[in-house]
């Protein structure tokens, strides 16, 4: 008897979920079966892979992230431009991190204004996150929607204290929310249920469910990510068929591993590579968690990452 | 009484249709039918007439249509003698009206010069009226409607009797964030004017619109709102029913008639009705109360110009929110594990050695001030430093979804709300508070007024659901902390004794709590009022205020429905509950069984109750407890096989509470099996555990149990039964 193998079917399907307008669009989501299991189900997207861009230079980087943009940290519009153009970025993530209220606390016009200038030079759809202050990314969001009427960005973070002033003007001005919960099931069931009791609908939101990087958690991560998909896929929770995101290089950078000097730790090895490879490890680890869009740092790290994502996906 | 306000409503919207009617037709005559008509910068055509019918007017030649429609709206003047039910029909004539006064206003924009400043969002010296408001305003003023900064808006037709007035209500509804669209006038004078005079800066920016002198202008506030349904609740032009729904339950506007009300204010009302934007007027007219269309009444009349503002947000069910806790001190959860010693003490309340209560109860809505507090005796300014003093704190509510029994919950709360406040101490609750104050709290002004100014903060933002308006009074008088510790005191038996009285049996609905799934996965606690949650955190009426404050939190009702086995308290209500909640893993539960399908139990159980086979009976184990267990196992090493949201027969994770209630595990006997339980648990609970002996008739029952002391295995544990007598060696075999 020839050998029939086995296939899971899935109840569910995650909602495929558009950012970005006219020709310069990345949709994610869309899938019915667990990560990788293309066996299963259909994979209409695969996981994309944003860069991130700094409204100010970073400080505390490490050397080997610092290098490939160099020539632009203190441009983020120039960033953001060789991100897409020199490393191909399939989006652009920027963070205005100067806007925090406890560090230069740069108004919520201004941060906009930054954001319409980003959005307006590239050809990728864009992604805009706050310092993670929840009122102040609120106020900062709500104006960068209105700045960048109609260009369905994809805008956070929403999270519990704030996701009315984001929700509201993401629905107003034509965005998708980046909705983020404390790490936990159910909290990011809630927030997607609130959003949606808002008005913002359910095919313009990304959860985020709070990353850790490698050997800093990712394992509670994981464990969410697979819990969210379950529920999605196995018991066709519709509210939480949304596709999942992961800030991930702001983790993975700051970890030990990716920082620390060789000399200061000669087990670690070469620091140069250390720090790529703890990055893309991590983003493996994140699309077999079923992310659709991970954050990234180093262009090598993405290189890295794409090519276990089309073998993954593709057989290549 | 509806029937004279909606016959003139009805005669009005027929005035107002023929009018408007022939308005059309002269334009159409003037201009020719192709003559262009718009409203400034708008994807939404006629807003009103696009939104409800899905008819985008775009020139004088598709107006005639729409009257048409009108006119077929109207529904007869009713009979002075034999007249029809008459809401439906009052509510066609008021949507006939609107959709009348969308044209009329659309008409204005034909006339040179320009009665309004279109694309203006505020009043210049020469301007006052601003009509329509284009779809760039409407957008950034509706996210303050969806994220709340704004909550709705009050419609104002008419003036106040007198400039000052009209002052006081524009600011009184400016603190509470609404928007205020003025149009029409009273006598010759709209409101809008009446502020003018008085130096009032308006326009979009301070949220004070005028629209425009004639009554029809304040179709532009309808126009406004019918515009965010569609820009903020996705609905699709035409969707009336959806339209109208979504500013009922979302755009909290209603209509404030101030002045002489016409016929054509009338109709004009009936058609907000249509939007649930009830009437508060403050002449002497009819009222129409019961509640159908509205979330509450529909015309709520003759109401005071002090009261109004209030009144009309009751009526309408605005939430009040209170960003920011009031008080000269810091204020934060950083603060409640603080402690005053004496030397940094400026004044003790309440404590062992003076008289204290904290009493919370709850009024109807018209009997309490929101935002009133009342002092009654020294301040604590006034008192001597080191001195001591009595303290009665009393807070009384109001809210239309208010009930009695979550009084003793808000009640409970005061304790950690005045506790946040740095420089307070807060020990206690009802009649066993105590309090310090200290001295830099002094220092900064801290008053006893802060108290009622915390609570009332606090309580609008933790249970605005619940709670519409919160008066505080406070004493310090001897004699009047007395007379309230005294009223207290009869209210808190009858409620300890309704709450005892409270039964499973009694209610149709328990309650879910799926708050500990974040590490537990597949458990979920069902609450009944005997089986509180097995942590002892939650009992039934909490879960009940939780699901009331927040719908979609952790706590759900859940239904009964039939019953399966009474005996072991299986329902099949709970049962279609817990099998998807728990993500296909339980397919039943007992509420009242350890052996036939026992609850689940996440890890944060009070006690552990497991069977001892040869004992024929159960022992209890508590988390305080380190002594091994005639199970052979101690707590800890417990509570590692019975939490994670398995169901194991044999153990159960429970609260301390239900050991007393009559339903603990009486499917298997109850109370009679438990031999064994660690001293310490035995008497603490010693009250509860003797009470329930003699309702069981074993009046020395709680003898009969051993502790650690008798036994720390099982044979031990029979050989004490044996000694003692236990029944539950009479008793049928457990397993």
């Amino acid at each position: 008897m020839a050998f029939t193998p086995p296939l899971e079917k899935y109840a569910g399907k995650i909602r495929e979920v558009v950012i970005g307008k006219g020709d310069k669009v990345v949709k994610l989501g869309g899938h019915n079966a667990m990560p990788g299991c293309i066996f299963d189900g259909d994979f209409p997207n695969l996981p994309k892979i944003a860069l991130e861009v700094f409204d100010s230079a970073p400080e505390d980087w490490a050397p080997e992230a610092i290098k490939p943009y160099e020539d632009v940290v203190n441009d983020p519009v120039a960033w953001a431009k060789k991100a897409v153009d020199v490393y191909n970025a399939e989006l652009v993530c920027l963070h205005l991190k100067s806007t925090d209220p406890n560090g230069e606390n740069v108004g919520a016009d201004e941060a906009a204004q930054l954001a319409k200038k980003v959005s307006d030079s590239i050809s990728v759809p864009l992604i805009v996150l706050g310092s993670g202050n929840a009122e102040k990314d609120g106020e900062v969001a709500a104006k960068v929607c209105e700045v960048c009427a109609g260009q369905n960005l994809l805008v956070g973070l929403a999270v519990e204290d704030n996701y009315k002033k984001i929700g509201a003007a993401a629905i107003g001005y034509g965005h998708c929310v980046a909705a983020q919960s404390p790490i936990d099931v159910n909290l990011a069931k809630q927030l997607n249920i609130l959003l949606d009791n808002l008005g913002v609908p359910l095919d313009k939101i990304v959860m985020e469910p709070s990353t850790g990087a490698l050997g800093y958690g990712i394992e509670y991560t994981y464990s969410v990510m697979e819990r969210i998909e379950l529920a999605a896929l196995s018991q066709n929770d519709d509210k939480m068929q949304l596709p999942i995101m992961n800030i991930m290089a702001v983790e993975t950078w700051k970890t030990r591993e990716a920082k620390l000097d060789v000399d200061a730790e000669p087990t670690f090895g070469d620091l140069s590579k250390r720090g790529i490879l703890w990055e893309a490890m991590t983003a493996v680890d994140l699309i077999l968690s079923g992310t659709s869009l991970l954050i990234m740092r180093h262009p090598e790290a993405v290189r890295l990452t794409k090519e276990i994502i089309e073998e993954l996906y593709l057989g290549k | 009484m509806s029937r004279i306000i909606l016959t003139a409503a009805i005669r009005g919207s027929h005035a107002i249709v023929n009018r408007v009617a022939k308005k059309v037709e002269e334009a159409i005559e003037k201009f020719g039918p192709d003559q262009k008509v718009e409203l400034p910068n708008t994807g939404y055509y006629l807003p009103i007439i696009w939104g409800i019918l899905g008819i985008p007017v775009t020139k004088l030649g598709d107006m005639p249509r729409v009257v048409e429609y009108c006119k077929n709206l109207l529904p007869p003047i009713p009979d002075e003698k034999n007249w029809l039910p008459y809401l439906g029909p009052g509510l066609d004539a008021g949507m006939a009206t609107l959709l009348s006064y969308d044209m009329e206003e659309a008409l204005k924009y034909l006339e040179d010069p320009l009665p309004y400043l279109p694309l203006a969002e505020d009043c210049d010296d020469e301007h006052l009226w601003l009509g329509a408001a284009d779809d760039r305003i409407m957008r950034k003023r509706g996210v303050e409607f969806v994220d709340g900064t704004a909550p709705g808006f009050a419609a104002i037709v008419g003036a106040a009797p007198d400039n000052e007035t009209a002052v006081k209500i524009a600011k009184e509804l400016q603190e509470k964030n609404l928007y205020v669209f003025m149009a029409s006038d009273h006598n010759g004078v709209n409101m809008a004017e009446q502020l003018k005079e008085e130096g009032v800066q308006l326009g979009w920016t301070t949220r004070l619109v005028p629209f425009g002198k004639d009554t029809s202008a304040a179709i532009h506030a309808m126009g406004f709102a019918t515009r965010v349904a569609m820009a903020f609740g996705g609905v699709k032009p035409g969707d009336y029913v959806k339209i109208l729904r979504y500013n009922k339950n979302r755009v909290f506007a209603f209509v404030m008639a101030l002045g002489h009300v016409t016929d054509e204010w009338y109709a004009a009302a009936a058609g907000c009705i249509n939007w649930g934007f009830p009437t508060i007027a403050d002449s002497n007219i009819p009222q129409i109360l019961p509640t159908g269309v509205c979330t509450y009444e529909h015309v709520v009349s003759n109401v005071p110009h002090d009261q109004i503002v209030s009144k009309a947000i009751e009526v309408r069910g605005l939430k009040i929110q209170v960003a920011k806790v009031p008080v000269p001190v810091s204020y934060g959860p950083a603060f409640e594990g603080e402690r005053i010693g004496k030397d940094a003490m400026h004044v003790e309340l309440a404590g062992p050695k003076a008289m204290g209560v904290e009493f919370c109860t709850s009024a109807p809505l018209d009997e309490v001030q929101d935002g009133k507090i009342e002092l009654v005796g020294p301040d604590f300014k006034d008192m001597e430093e080191g001195s001591r003093h009595s303290l009665g704190i009393l807070v009384t509510v109001a809210g239309r979804k208010m009930q009695e029994d979550f009084e003793p919950i808000l009640e409970r709360q005061i304790h950690h709300f005045l506790n946040w406040a740095e420089g307070v101490l807060h020990i206690g609750q009802r009649d066993i508070i105590w309090l310090r104050i200290s001295k830099k709290a002094m220092e900064k002004g801290f008053s006893a007024i802060h108290f009622g100014k915390i609570l009332h903060a606090r309580f609008h933002s933790e249970f605005n659901n619940i709670v519409d308006k919160i008066q505080v009074n406070i004493y310090t008088e001897e004699d009047k902390v007395k007379l309230l510790l005294d009223k207290a005191r009869t209210v808190w038996k009858e409620r300890d004794e309704r709450l005892a009285g409270l039964t499973d049996d009694a209610v149709d609905t328990f309650y879910s709590c799926t708050l500990c799934q974040s590490f537990a996965p597949n458990h979920v606690c069902i609450i009944t009022p005997e089986r509180p949650g097995l942590c002892g955190a939650y009992n039934w009426l909490d879960g009940k205020a939780a699901y009331e404050i927040n719908p979609t939190g952790p706590n759900q009702p859940v239904k009964k429905g039939e019953v399966v086995d009474e005996k072991l308290g299986k329902w099949k209500g709970v049962d279609e509950f817990v099998y998807p909640t728990s993500h296909n893993t339980i397919q039943s539960f007992s509420a009242y069984s350890i052996m036939n399908d026992p609850m689940t139990s996440c890890g944060c159980f009070e006690c552990i109750t497991v069977v001892l086979p040869m004992a024929n009976g159960v022992m209890i184990v508590d988390r305080d407890s380190t002594c091994m267990t005639p199970c052979g196992m101690t707590f800890s090493t417990l509570a590692g096989t019975v939490g994670g949201g398995l169901q194991t027969p044999g153990f159960i994770g429970m609260s301390k509470f239900y050991i007393g209630s009559k339903k603990f595990i009486s499917a298997d006997g109850g109370f009679k099996r438990i031999v064994w339980m660690p001293k310490a648990l035995k008497e603490q609970l010693k009250d509860m555990l003797v009470k329930r002996s003699e309702e069981i008739g074993i009046p020395d029952f709680y003898d009969k149990i051993a502790t650690e002391e008798d036994a720390t295995t099982e044979e031990e544990v029979i050989e004490f039964m044996n000694k003692v007598g236990h029944p539950a060696l009479e008793m049928e075999p457990m397993m």
